[in-house]
């Protein structure tokens, strides 16, 4: 009987443990959404999880983005990453490589997960490492108001005709410029976004078997080669060499840049901070003879899952109800951004006609960014950086810069 | 003996050379001011205006309303203040030491307390990250005073030795033939008389925990932990920043600091130099 | 009491020197510790690495290299236009420090205004002094922006015809950020410069003017070598402080155009956090502390030398 009652005391005590236990799993999220976010919105989906999944807390890990991949490092490197990490996509071959991220190509096999859903994956090696969650695209803005005191009726749907248009808009004495580029040294993505964006909007690859491959390439050299001319031709706002990415959408805000390639995450901020712009959306322009589909540069907020996280099981479900249907478009929606899962249809694409231009776009198009999974892929474009302003201010010949460019690169793969 | 005309001369070009540095030294602040009041696309119009029909006080009610910037506010001068008092503190046992007491190892303790702010924080983050998980100070108060301490301690201890050997140790001596012991010598005779000292010790403290941003955000890892230029961070977004709270918010976190010294300035003043008189 | 004392006044001598000897270090134990713990293990860790290959980036075990990192940074050429920025930014900032620190607290001594405007008048010229370093970046890149206030004045008044690129050009890059760093950092200066002032004895001043000095051998013969001893610890620290300079260079340029405003300690940051090269950061680290150690033992010594 003594023996029995223990056995029975035992099994109580195992049984109400595994309750305690799995009442308590709590998950760190580490991700800079939040502060992106309207104030509350991304809680309160992280609230809707919680109902959902009784058990299971998350605990929102916010930082701002600029620094949000250092922490990561850092976090990963002495043992403190959060369970669920928010991604970009220039990040995760190098977490990958630390052996931080865990395979959720494993994960979904143990969830039994269909994958059909998911618009993309990001995978290293066979195995996926990366959802993207939602994606931002990079349309062209157009200033429609510049454009109409200029004379111009369309918005440039070639490199010749976005340069024709660029030079008429030009007005330095007005203040007016064409275009604007970004190539601060501090965050190099203007290269990715504003410059390589070009040559996937033509169907170019600065990529060959998975290595660099810029030297000789006749893609690449045109689009360099047309900047190197908009550039030339003065019809770059100046301040180009130290300029961000926040610091260009004041610029078109205030009406000093025609054009410029951006996200559509700003459409809504645009709105915001000058109620009075006249602006439309439209495709990057391609090069003159292109008719292929278009690639569409993107940014996206992936997400991945610590590989040394006790509780993998549960972040795969946070991570799965974050790319359900309902939720995802939850998410794009007060995101502005296009969903992670193809069955979603964010609500704004159906209200606002600016949004269902960018969608169109978005539709015709394709997904494109080769930075994506590459290594060390921030330090690759502020190497292409480099060279490319040296390019520009007239150091380098094209043929020099892509060599060096090519050289610099090889060293990181 | 100088003419009378000869000194409003003087004057008039020591109020000119006055006018000129405030200039120089007021003139962006006042930029930051003004544009704390702007609307953000105001603060990027051309031409620029100092005022314009912007003018708002809601960046300043959104920084002051929101919860999560006030939390910012009270672990700011929460732990500045400590640091401020800890490391005074300490700073003044160890320039004690060095001030008055012959010891082996003197020269090369003071070389290693120079030399170890030699190396730049942003290489030391991660060693310093995973020695702060493994004490379990990660996230707490103790990681970033702790952490204050070990990059103003030098310069309190430099400061503090330097205004110990202006002293006369005929002071010292008066107390010890009365049966006192050093800790006495300590706080009755030398803490009083260095009161400016300790102050000026304690402002540049202070402005530094209050300004410091990278350990701030490596350290902590919840919102409930963060400091001021955090919160300043966090208003620079992936796509665009919030330029006018930016400056609300460091406008308000500037204010403590600049009252601090309103307050002390006369200590301050005749305090920072004596310090390094003797060095 | 009494009797205690008598009792073991045998053994006191002794036991007394060796409590006696132990004072100084039981001052210094606080700091002692917490420098040995939170200072010396982390960057005894950052030399450890600095022999090593393949630190925290990569799952594998790191190898043993030896001084073969070293050898490599040395040899690279970003390195030494780092190392070569880092001296021209941090020498001119020390310098120009000082001679503004100087200046202002010279002015700010003068008895030919009231107390009250020399409150105010301090209360501004300490102002760049209580902002963190990034708003200090933020609203310089504002000021600085080509269409920004600076260039509207210079063209308004027609020292300039077109916007200047201040931070984007590759000729006034490092020249600016060193600009905005010393704005930033004179008034640590001045206000010790103010205090310096004070503490010199007036009746230097009347003895040497009944010699009949003027005002400028006054300033050279007495002033400047009074203040001497504040001068070289400001200038040690500063100096320090100034080559870890990071977030209002990275902040503002980025180290760019090109490399021509890259420091030591963006060069670091972007080796270790963009590179993913912990390694050679940590190298880079280490030799920066051996850099600044040799400043260290210049400024003891001389401090020896002041004090015999």
């Amino acid at each position: 009987m003594n023996k029995a009652f223990r056995s029975l005391v035992t099994l109580v005590a195992f049984i109400v443990a595994g309750i305690v236990l799995a009442q308590n799993v709590t998950l760190e999220f580490a991700q800079w959404w939040e502060p992106e976010l309207p104030a509350g919105e991304f809680r309160a989906l992280m609230d809707e999880f919680e109902a959902q999944n009784p058990g299971i807390s998350v605990e929102l890990i916010s930082g701002p983005y600029s620094t949000t991949r250092d922490q990561i490092v850092a976090g990963a490197a002495t043992g403190t990453m959060a369970d669920v990490v928010g991604l970009d996509g220039a990040w995760v071959n190098d977490f990958v490589r630390q052996g931080s991220l865990a395979s959720l190509t494993a994960l979904m096999g143990d969830a039994g997960y269909d994958d059909s859903e998911l618009a993309a994956q990001i995978q290293l090696g066979g195995s996926t490492y990366m959802i993207p969650v939602v994606n931002f695209v990079y349309p062209v803005f157009v200033n429609e108001d510049l454009l109409e005191q200029a004379g111009v009726d369309a918005p440039p749907s070639t490199r010749s005709e976005f340069a024709a248009v660029a030079a008429t808009l030009t007005d330095p004495g007005n203040n007016v410029y064409g275009w604007v580029l970004p190539l601060s040294m501090e965050l190099p993505n203007g290269i990715q976004n504003d410059v390589m964006s070009w040559l996937w909007a033509s169907g170019g690859s600065m990529m060959a078997d998975g290595q660099p491959n810029l030297v000789g390439n006749a893609d690449v050299i045109s689009v360099v080669e047309f900047i190197k001319g908009l550039y030339d031709d003065g019809v770059i706002a100046p301040g180009v060499f130290s300029m961000r990415e926040p610091d260009k959408v004041e610029e078109f805000v205030n009406g000093r840049v025609g054009m410029m390639v951006g996200s559509l995450a700003w459409l809504n901020l645009i709105r915001d901070r000058n109620p009075d712009l006249n602006f439309a959306i439209t495709a990057l322009p391609a090069a003159d003879d292109y008719m292929g589909p278009r690639g569409l540069p993107y940014a996206s907020w992936g997400i991945g899952v610590a590989e040394n996280s006790e509780h993998q099981a549960e972040a795969w479900k946070l991570v799965e109800f974050l790319m359900s249907s309902e939720y995802n478009s939850k998410l794009s929606s007060i995101a502005n951004a296009f969903p992670g899962n193809v069955t979603s249809t964010p609500d704004f694409v159906e209200t606002d006609q600016l949004f269902a231009d960018a969608f169109n776009v978005f539709q015709q198009g394709y997904l494109a960014n080769e930075f994506v999974g590459l290594p060390v892929a921030e330090n690759l474009m502020r190497l292409f950086d480099e060279q490319f302003q040296l390019y520009l201010d007239g150091d380098l010949s094209v043929d020099e810069l892509l060599a060096n460019a090519q050289e610099a690169w090889l060293e990181n793969f | 003996m100088r003419r009378p005309s000869a000194t409003a001369l003087t004057r008039a070009l020591v109020i000119c050379g006055l006018v000129l540095g405030a200039l120089f030294a007021g003139l962006p602040v006042l930029w930051m001011f003004a544009s704390s009041f702007k609307s953000n696309t105001q603060i990027f119009a051309y031409p620029p205006r100092l005022i314009d029909e912007s003018f708002s006080l809601a960046p300043y009610r959104a920084v002051l309303t929101d919860p999560q910037q006030l939390r910012f506010f009270f672990n700011s001068y929460f732990v500045s203040t400590l640091v401020t008092l800890l490391t005074t503190l300490v700073g003044i046992l160890a320039g004690y030491s060095f001030s008055r007491y012959k010891f082996r190892f003197k020269n090369s303790l003071n070389l290693l307390i120079i030399g170890v702010q030699s190396v730049p924080p942003i290489t030391l983050m991660i060693p310093y990250f995973g020695l702060i998980v493994l004490l379990k100070l990660y996230n707490t108060y103790w990681a970033l005073i702790l952490t204050y301490m070990v990059f103003t301690l030098p310069y309190a201890i430099i400061m503090m030795t330097g205004y110990f050997n202006t002293l006369p140790r005929d002071l010292d001596e008066a107390v010890l033939i009365d049966g006192g012991s050093s800790l006495v010598i300590l706080w009755r005779i030398l803490v009083p008389i260095s009161l400016p000292g300790i102050v000026s010790v304690g402002v540049y403290t202070f402005m530094l925990a209050w300004n410091e941003f990278l350990f701030a955000l490596t350290l902590t890892r919840t919102n409930e932990m963060r400091t001021v230029p955090v919160g300043i961070q966090l208003l620079m977004g992936q796509h665009s920043f919030e330029w006018n709270q930016m400056m609300a918010m460091s406008v308000l976190g500037s204010l403590p600091v600049l009252i601090l010294f309103l307050v002390f300035q006369r200590y301050f003043i005749s305090g920072m130099a004596a310090g390094s008189v003797k060095g | 009491m009494q009797k205690s004392r008598v009792s073991t006044g045998l053994k006191r001598p002794g036991r007394h020197r060796l409590m006696k000897g132990l004072v100084p270090y039981l001052y210094l134990s606080p700091t002692l510790v917490l420098l040995a713990v939170l200072s010396l293990i982390p960057i005894a860790t950052v030399f450890t690495y600095s022999l090593l290959d393949n630190v925290i980036i990569t799952r594998d075990a790191p190898t043993f290299v030896g001084i073969s990192n070293y050898l490599d940074i040395i040899s690279k050429s970003h390195f030494r236009q780092a190392l070569q920025n880092t001296l021209v930014f941090a020498i001119a900032s020390v310098i120009a420090h000082f001679i503004l620190g100087l200046s202002f607290a010279l002015l700010l001594n003068t008895n030919l205004i009231g107390a009250n405007a020399k409150a105010l008048f301090r209360v501004i010229y300490i102002l760049p002094w209580v902002f963190t370093a990034s708003i200090i970046a933020i609203l310089w890149r504002l000021l600085l922006n080509p269409n920004g206030v600076v260039n509207y004045l210079l063209i308004s008044v027609g020292l300039a015809n077109e916007p200047i690129e201040w931070l984007s050009s590759r000729q006034l890059a490092l020249q600016s950020v060193t600009f905005i760093n010393i704005w930033a950092g004179y008034p640590f200066y001045m206000v010790s410069f103010l205090a310096g002032l004070q503490g010199i004895p007036t009746s230097l001043y009347e003895a040497a003017k009944i010699d009949g000095a003027n005002g400028v051998q006054l300033f050279r013969y007495i002033t400047l070598p009074q203040l001497k001893p504040i001068i070289t610890s400001l200038a040690m620290l500063d100096f320090i402080w100034t080559t870890h300079q990071f977030t209002l260079i990275w902040m503002t340029t980025g180290g760019g155009p090109i490399r021509s405003s890259e420091v030591l300690s963006t060069y670091t940051y972007k080796t270790a956090f963009s590179a993913f090269q912990f390694s050679q950061a940590s190298t880079i680290a280490m030799i920066i502390l051996a850099l600044t150690t040799f400043v260290a033992i210049f400024y003891v010594r001389n401090q020896r030398m002041a004090a015999e």
